[in-house]
């Protein structure tokens, strides 16, 4: 499973922070960093990362 | 008490479809039933990216994507608790063993009887009316100076055109509060918006224009209604439950009938002050969530309430963290060219605002606690 990162739609509300600390990061600039780029999410992580993507209110991030 | 087999969702909004998502990974595996005439649609675009150029599918998508349920494209026409099943507008009834009432809001209207032509701005439909009718045009009047109507206000400014904002009160007074208020009053008046404070009666059919108190009337190119919201409770009638101040429920989405749940904008909480609505975003997600809790007979999960907010101002993002509105003058924690972090006093802790910077919530929230 892989995290499709709509970088131009984030807002940096940063609620997929809040649900998934450890896939997604927000600096205080507000900009969006993302753990696994361009790679399969680990499986250890894919409920997390589900979850995170599952509350943006922007639609930026993308389970695929 | 049993866990259900048969869960029907009624309303294909935010918390309808948040409340399908969290039953689903709380592991529920019973039938699960969709109830809806119309797709859902993510609403916070409409008034931005939905003016500006027109949303997309994929500007709209609700957040998870489209739940594991069984859809029914119809509207649910009536509720029976004591037979436990929603009625169609088809003449097919769905029997429960618990329903979820997730049927939203609709755009309050200030036409007359008859009248015809208002624009107002609830739906895609709304939206993609108004930014056809927007195209050409270069005078716009809108009533009503809450969120929305600023936000429509702020997309008209943006697109050109010459702007009049009307409401009984200055402009996110009630909302915000008097300091904040009357910044963004400072903003919109810079930005050329006209701002009266007057009752407003739409004028013509089509509505082409608007009366004021004095008698004045203001012509405009559009006429747009923002005048608030009304809980869509009327298909509950000959129930307990339609109210038009929206469906009573606790932290769990219950409601005064046994097996009926509510959750998102058609609902109203109780606190010390009484009850009222919490009709934003983070809400009916964390709503939609704590209903699943509800249905499923599991304990609240931690926030079954969400106060996180954000609206946009001429351009600016306005990120706010805690009760609405603040009193008093705020403590300043930044300040920078593009705009601040500021907080008030809120009980125990504290309400935080960031105005025209990004500031991701976890941070916010992180300065309400203290």
């Amino acid at each position: 499973m892989k995290i499709v990162v709509d970088y131009d739609r984030c807002e940096g509300h940063g609620l997929c922070e809040e649900k998934a600390p450890s896939v997604y990061f927000l600096d205080d600039a507000g900009d969006l960093h993302y753990a696994f780029p361009d790679q399969d999410v680990p499986a250890e992580q894919e409920a997390a990362a589900r979850a995170g993507a599952s509350v943006c209110p922007v639609a930026a991030l993308r389970a695929q | 008490v049993n866990t259900p087999t048969s869960v029907v969702v009624v309303g294909a909004s935010l918390a309808g479809t948040s409340t399908a998502h969290e039953l689903r990974r709380l592991g529920y595996q019973g039938d699960l039933h969709l109830v809806a005439s119309e797709p859902g649609c993510n609403r916070p675009p409409l008034s931005k990216v939905g003016l500006r150029v027109g949303a997309t599918p994929d500007d709209l998508a609700l957040p998870g994507g489209q739940p594991d349920v069984q859809e029914h494209r119809v509207d649910a026409v009536g509720l029976d608790p004591a037979g436990q099943q929603v009625l169609l507008a088809d003449g097919r009834t769905l029997g429960y063993d618990a329903v979820v009432v997730a049927t939203g809001a609709r755009a309050r209207s200030l036409a007359g009887v008859g009248q015809s032509g208002e624009l107002l701005l609830r739906t895609a439909r709304d939206a993609e009316r108004l930014r056809a009718r927007l195209d050409g045009s270069r005078t716009a009047v809108v009533v009503g100076a809450g969120f929305l109507g600023v936000e429509v206000a702020s997309a008209c400014v943006a697109r050109g055109l010459r702007v009049t904002l009307v409401d009984l009160e200055p402009p996110l007074l009630r909302l915000l509060g008097p300091w904040l208020a009357a910044r963004a009053h400072e903003r919109l008046r810079r930005a050329g918006v006209d701002v009266r404070i007057s009752p407003a009666e739409l004028v013509g059919d089509p509505v082409q224009a608007v009366r004021l108190a004095d008698g004045s009337v203001l012509h405009a190119d559009v006429v747009v209604t923002c005048a608030g919201d009304r809980p869509e409770t009327g298909w509950l009638a000959g129930t307990c439950l339609n109210d038009p101040r929206g469906v009573l429920v606790d932290e769990r989405g219950q409601t005064a009938l046994p097996s009926v749940y509510a959750a998102g904008d058609v609902t109203r909480t109780a606190t010390a002050g009484g009850t009222h609505r919490r009709p934003f975003w983070s809400n009916a997600v964390a709503q939609g969530k704590a209903t699943a809790h509800g249905v499923l007979h599991l304990p609240a999960p931690d926030r079954a309430t969400d106060d996180y907010f954000w609206t946009e101002l001429l351009g600016e993002p306005v990120k706010v963290v805690g009760e609405l509105p603040l009193v008093g003058d705020p403590e300043v924690l930044e300040e920078q060219a593009a705009g601040d972090v500021l907080r008030w006093p809120d009980g125990d802790g504290w309400s935080v605002v960031a105005w025209g910077l990004k500031r991701p919530v976890p941070r916010l929230r992180a300065l309400a606690a203290g």
